[in-house]
């Protein structure tokens, strides 16, 4: 009977498939109508659903029919979809996709935030809107609203890709996709066409809020991060085929239950005595890389009016100096202040060090990998099971984390070579959830709920864990001893990343950041620069996670999250994605650091007021401050200049070169025969 | 003596087009060579198939040696270098930087030091020379966006410069330039090729490359139709038709003013084209 029961749980799988697939048409209309990439699509789905939960139960003082509480979400959804569009779309239209891909993170995680403020964390069931019947096939019950929900996915899809092909609205919106001048010159209005399609995408969001609520209950995370499915679809489609789309989430959603049942088999893969976790994810990663190796290739780009540039990476003036200024501070910050600011500086070092690998590989590479903090996972849960499966210590488990995580990281970055920018930063943001669920999660090789162990560092037995004694502080958690060990890791890495701006390896990874082609034809080997970029990156990745798991003395799969990861890469945005000033700061402001610790014990707000406000944050300083509010405080406005104290350019520079070549008294190697003329 | 660049039977196909025909293009020791065409003959898929940025059939050997099959960057350590007619700078890198990753091959050991131990990577002599040399001193520390599109032009060149080629490839350096400027750029070009630079110079300004080029062929959609000295070029029918089509080339055969070869008269423009004579004394 298992032909039968793989096919009656692949129609089960019909109604996970439509919101899938729901989700993968409003990524595709927000693409559409205005090139962006809208990962804050699920999150708009999942505030539609907590609409119509308290329209619905009661939770606002009055209970709306269903009918009026239906009609009620889907206006605020529209309503939803003007305030995206007027305060995030539209104000970066002429930014880089990178720097609108960022936004909607922001928007995420403020959509997420909020929910959490005003509902809590725990799920909401929800009346469902669809009838509640059953069918059975060949014994396996599938209720009716699984295929209620597929059909009003396609149906809508139908509507909306006929929109599409035969009104004046979707001729405009293709016109001033394929050529912005052009339609505007035409007389038509990009931005009318962006909005129109903004609040299409946010009522389809709508439906998939209302609609998830018949198969689950709403929450704040499942909804939100059902984009990652979704994008999946949506690159099948290339970003902007309706039917495609919808079929592949579909085929998905149903695989995915498939997948399902065969873990109830008995020869199916185990883990700690349940069906081995994270499957479902590892296939959408799957499927994504797939999509993005054979499909994305042939996205259409958009005829923007201007190309976009990521903001510039000013060259570190003196490295060494701005730390001789801050590190003795830092250092007695970490033994006066008491202990909860002390644990907040602690992880602000920890999390600088984690961002510190973006500014490498986004801010330097222009590759936007929302891996990192998976990376650093990966190094921190080597460092426990090194211990716990072979009483591997301090500093060798250390050593091998970050070699791990380098080498995945290398990994990850083959895909960079086909792909660049935006789709890279969907296929990593798909990677760290596959992390997180498959291996993370898993019990033998991540951790249980209750967390892997992670013994204190020591050397030569001498204790720095966040355990360590020291003098009149007695044994209180966390110890400074531990914070000048992070300390001194985040400067060291801190000086590395801003010589590496200088260096020469360096200005290669900008050459290849500003323009591949014209690198390659100055004799830059173009792939070795971003897989030494990547290794790098994920190196102090590693480094970040090994400290991560020492300061906790325990390992969980939360503390790698995807949203965890979507949020650092958020707030490095506003303090400056590509410079080491911005990297630190943004380790400051991040949740669980200095400031949100500052914000906790002055006035009360938890970190989610932090993640509520990030999005406004992203919008408002990718508008005014596209660089970052600590790149401008350290950098201003000041133009690169030539470094003091470097050698002047020298008859040896030359001679050493030609004896190099071997082409000594070749008259075209030097421009020496040339007269400077004025 | 083998010439310095040998191109044949380059041929280029995109989809059904064409756009390269079995060319056969040969720069010698020494010689500043011409590609002159009107717009879409090919001259810009003749360098990217002779760089490497395109799939191109046929063989190209630099210096003797046969680099068909190579990567574009591996072409360019070789000594091939070229400048872009979109220009192409590193926009987030200023000119001097545009000019030391050019310059610099950094060795796996030299990036080491320079991270570690905060090295300064050196100012290269050869960057210092090209910025005096087209006289970009004065804004060396810009960054190529703040600056017009004549000089973003000439850090091209000056970045081609740097990479000690052993042949430069120029795709239209001198548009943007006014016609003083690109009398002047020409002699500099001049005096680098004498230096003992070769040369592969495309433009559309015919006064510049007609009064600087050794040699000069002709391109006519996808195939080289003319080859000769400037003098040569300049009096073959084919080369006015090609560029002023038949019936004005025709007329101008049989005026006795023929305007390409009389200063002081401009030549209807076609695209851009300027067949403008060239000024006595321009070599």
């Amino acid at each position: 009977m298992l032909a039968s029961q793989i096919f009656a749980y692949a129609v089960i799988g019909l109604g996970s498939g439509a919101l899938i697939a729901g989700v993968g048409l409003g990524v595709v209309l927000s693409y559409r109508g205005s090139g962006v990439i809208n990962l804050a699509a699920g999150a708009i789905a999942m505030l539609a659903g907590y609409c119509y939960w308290a329209l619905a139960t009661g939770d606002l003082g009055v209970t709306f029919p269903m009918g009026w509480a239906i009609t009620l979400t889907l206006l605020f959804s529209a309503a939803v979809g003007i305030v995206f569009e007027l305060g995030v779309v539209r104000p970066l239209r002429r930014q880089a996709p990178l720097a609108k891909l960022v936004a909607t993170l922001g928007i995420l995680l403020s959509a997420q935030a909020a929910i959490v403020l005003a509902f809590g964390q725990t799920a909401k069931p929800q009346p469902s809107i669809l009838p509640a019947g059953n069918v059975t096939i060949s014994g396996v019950i599938v209720p009716d609203y699984d295929l209620w929900m597929a059909g009003i996915v396609v149906v809508v899809t139908l509507l909306v890709a006929a929109a599409y092909r035969w009104t004046r609205f979707g001729l405009g919106t293709r016109a001033a996709a394929e050529n912005e001048a052009f339609a505007t010159l035409f007389g038509l209005s990009p931005n009318r066409y962006s909005l129109g399609n903004t609040v299409l995408m946010a009522l389809v969001m709508g439906l998939v809020g209302m609609l998830a609520a018949s198969i689950a209950e709403v929450d704040p995370s499942t909804l939100v991060l059902m984009i990652v499915p979704g994008l999946a679809a949506a690159m099948f489609g290339r970003l902007t085929g309706f039917t495609t789309t919808i079929v592949a989430g579909v085929v998905i959603g149903m695989a995915e239950s498939v997948l399902l049942y065969l873990s109830t088999q008995s020869w199916f893969p185990t883990s700690n005595g349940g069906p081995l976790p994270g499957v479902d994810e590892l296939l959408v990663l799957l499927v994504l890389v797939a999509a993005t190796f054979f499909r994305a290739g042939k996205i259409p780009p958009r005829g923007d009016i201007v190309e976009p540039r990521l903001p510039r990476a000013p060259r570190p003036v003196a490295p060494l100096r701005t730390a001789a200024i801050f590190v003795p501070l830092a250092a007695v910050a970490m033994w006066a202040l008491p202990f909860g600011f002390r644990e907040g500086l602690i992880t602000s070092c920890i999390f600088a060090i984690s961002l510190l690998s973006l500014v490498v590989v986004t801010g330097y590479l222009g590759q936007l990998s929302l891996v990192q903090l998976g990376l650093a996972g990966v190094a921190g849960f080597m460092v426990s099971h090194l211990f716990t499966n072979f009483g591997i210590g301090f500093p060798w488990a250390a050593i091998l984390g970050v070699l791990g995580a380098t080498l995945l990281g290398v990994g990850f970055g083959f895909p960079a070579l086909r792909v660049r920018g935006v789709q890279l930063a969907v296929v990593t943001l798909a990677a760290t959830v596959a992390l997180e669920t498959f291996w993370f999660s898993n019990g033998s090789w991540g951790a249980s709920v209750t967390g892997a162990p992670v013994p204190a560092p020591s050397l030569f037995g001498f204790s720095f864990g966040t355990n360590a004694s020291f003098h009149g502080l007695g044994g209180g958690e966390p110890s400074p001893l531990f914070g000048w060990f992070c300390l001194i890791v985040l400067v060291v890495v801190a000086l590395l990343v801003a010589n590496l701006r200088r260096s020469g390896l360096g200005q290669q990874m900008l050459a290849v950041r500003a323009n591949e082609r014209a690198a390659a034809a100055t004799g830059v080997n173009v792939r070795n620069v971003k897989l030494t970029g990547f290794a790098i990156a994920a190196s102090i990745a590693g480094v970040s996670g090994v400290l991560l798991s020492y300061s906790y003395g325990s390992i969980t799969a939360s503390s790698f999250s995807t949203l965890i990861a979507v949020g650092l890469v958020a707030f490095v945005y506003i303090t400056g994605i590509t410079s080491v000033p911005g990297g630190i700061f943004g380790g400051i402001i991040y949740i669980g650091g200095l400031f949100a610790y500052a914000l906790l014990d002055w006035f009360g707000l938890q970190g989610n007021w932090l993640n509520l406000a990030v999005g406004f944050l992203v919008v408002f300083s990718l508008i005014s401050r596209p660089e970052g509010g600590a790149t401008f405080l350290f950098y201003g406005k000041r133009r690169h200049r030539w470094p003091r104290g470097t050698k002047s350019p020298s008859q040896d520079a030359l001679t050493g070169r030609e004896a190099q070549s071997g082409g000594a008294g070749r008259p075209g190697k030097s421009l020496q025969p040339v007269e400077v003329t004025p | 003596m083998t010439p310095v660049l040998q191109a044949r039977g380059v041929s280029v196909a995109f989809g059904a087009v064409l756009a390269l025909d079995d060319v056969e293009l040969e720069v010698g020791e020494g010689k500043l060579v011409g590609l002159i065409g009107p717009n879409g003959a090919g001259k810009t898929t003749f360098v990217d198939a002779i760089t490497g940025f395109v799939q191109a059939s046929g063989t190209v050997h630099l210096e003797g040696r046969d680099i068909s099959s190579l990567p574009p960057h591996r072409r360019a350590r070789l000594g091939l270098a070229r400048t872009w007619q979109t220009i192409e700078l590193f926009d987030d890198l200023s000119v001097r930087e545009n000019l030391a990753v050019a310059a610099r091959r950094p060795s796996l050991g030299s990036s080491c030091a320079e991270i570690v131990f905060g090295r300064q990577p050196r100012a290269e002599r050869l960057a210092e020379e090209a910025l005096a040399l087209l006289d970009l001193e004065d804004v060396a520390e810009e960054m190529p966006s703040d600056l017009p599109q004549g000089r973003r032009k000439l850090v091209g060149v000056a970045r081609a410069l740097v990479e000690r080629p052993s042949l430069l490839l120029l795709d239209e350096p001198a548009a943007g330039l006014d016609t003083r400027e690109s009398e002047d750029f020409g002699q500099r070009l001049r005096r680098l090729v004498d230096g003992g630079l070769p040369m592969l110079l495309i433009d559309h300004d015919m006064g510049l490359v007609l009064g600087i080029c050794d040699e000069i062929y002709v391109l006519d959609f996808g195939r080289v139709i003319a080859r000769g000295t400037p003098e040569e070029v300049r009096n073959d029918p084919r080369v006015l038709t090609a560029y002023l089509g038949t019936s004005a080339a025709a007329e101008i055969e049989r005026g006795t003013d023929v305007a390409v070869a009389s200063p002081g008269r401009r030549a209807p423009e076609r695209d851009g084209a300027r067949l403008t004579a060239p000024e006595a004394g321009d070599r």
